[in-house]
């Protein structure tokens, strides 16, 4: 990545953060937000996440070279979920998630 | 605290791959802030996004900040403009909880919940240079040390709360990822899939409400 395209996407994401970040605590000086914006971006999460987990873990196709080592990712991931639910901390997800995949794909 | 360690490592280790160096990682580190979107930056990256696409996935991600500064708002009411500016930008995920736990036990004060997040931030920026000073050393392979972040997602998601619009939402946001990908739109995928899960889950949520007698 170079300086100029590191810059833009830098800057970009530095600005809408840091709106996110302050301006509703400041615009709402102590009341709440509306209730029909409060569930729209409680919609966010849940979307974004399964997204990004979606992204990481699947493609079309992803099996036509054969069940292994494709489902790898995927048992790494099941994983990774009973931690995740009986902890609830992203340490131990972050280092139960490498740890199964680094053991599955260097077995 | 050691969470932004084992986190952090990794995701110096990905701005390593994608040729960021220390100085880059630092004001990432310190101006956004933000563990999902520095993993998503390389990793959209790598994946051959364009930079338009990586900004907008990576501001939607970014909006779930509005509910948190927003439920801080009670608590900011009587202090200084610029500690409450200084705690609203230094909120995060995990400091978030942190926090919340804290100011809903009492005799918490902003002050000190600004000193937890500067800790955190701290740890989060110096574990970021150390993977980007040892990611080309180590040889860790790139596709375990972005699985890190993989994982931090999948308990991101977990850890919502589940109710049923949570759940309409997560599955078509996934379905969605998947089409875009299908249709080779691998680009885009992440935001389109998000948005549609989003107004799914509110199209289905308002139906369930009229469905109540409830009204919009």
């Amino acid at each position: 990545m170079s300086w100029t395209d590191f810059l833009i996407v830098f800057a970009c994401c530095a600005l809408t953060m840091l709106a996110c970040r302050v301006i509703p605590l400041f615009a709402l000086k102590g009341r709440s937000l509306p209730e029909g914006i409060e569930r729209a971006l409680g919609y966010i999460p849940p979307a974004a996440f399964a997204a990004l987990v979606a992204n990481d873990l699947l493609t079309p196709g992803m099996f036509d070279a054969g069940l292994w080592p494709a489902a790898a990712p995927l048992i790494a991931s099941l994983a990774v979920v009973v931690v995740a639910v009986k902890s609830k901390s992203l340490l131990w997800s972050a280092v139960t998630g490498v740890a199964a995949y680094a053991l599955l794909t260097l077995l | 605290m050691l969470g932004y360690v084992a986190i952090g490592i990794p995701c110096g280790i990905l701005c390593d791959s994608i040729g960021l160096g220390p100085l880059e990682v630092v004001m990432m580190s310190v101006l956004f802030y933000s563990g999902a979107g520095q993993f998503m930056i390389p990793n959209m990256w790598l994946a051959g996004s364009p930079l338009a696409s990586i900004i907008l996935s990576v501001s939607l991600v970014n909006t779930r900040q509005m509910l948190y500064s927003a439920s801080f708002a009670p608590q900011c009411a009587g202090v200084s403009k610029r500690l409450a500016f200084l705690f609203a930008a230094t909120v995060t995920d995990e400091s978030y909880g942190v926090n919340t736990a804290c100011f809903e036990e009492g005799g918490w004060s902003v002050d000190r919940a600004f000193l937890v997040n500067v800790f955190s931030q701290s740890s989060w920026t110096l574990s970021n240079v150390v993977g980007v000073l040892v990611g080309g050393a180590i040889g860790i392979p790139l596709a375990i040390a972005s699985f890190a972040m993989t994982s931090i997602f999948i308990c991101l998601l977990v850890t919502q709360k589940i109710t049923f619009e949570n759940v309409v939402a997560a599955l078509t946001a996934m379905a969605g990822v998947f089409a875009c990908k299908a249709i080779g739109l691998t680009g885009p995928a992440i935001l389109v899939g998000a948005v549609v899960g989003v107004v799914a889950a509110m199209l289905v949520g308002g139906a369930r409400r009229r469905a109540k007698g409830g009204g919009a």
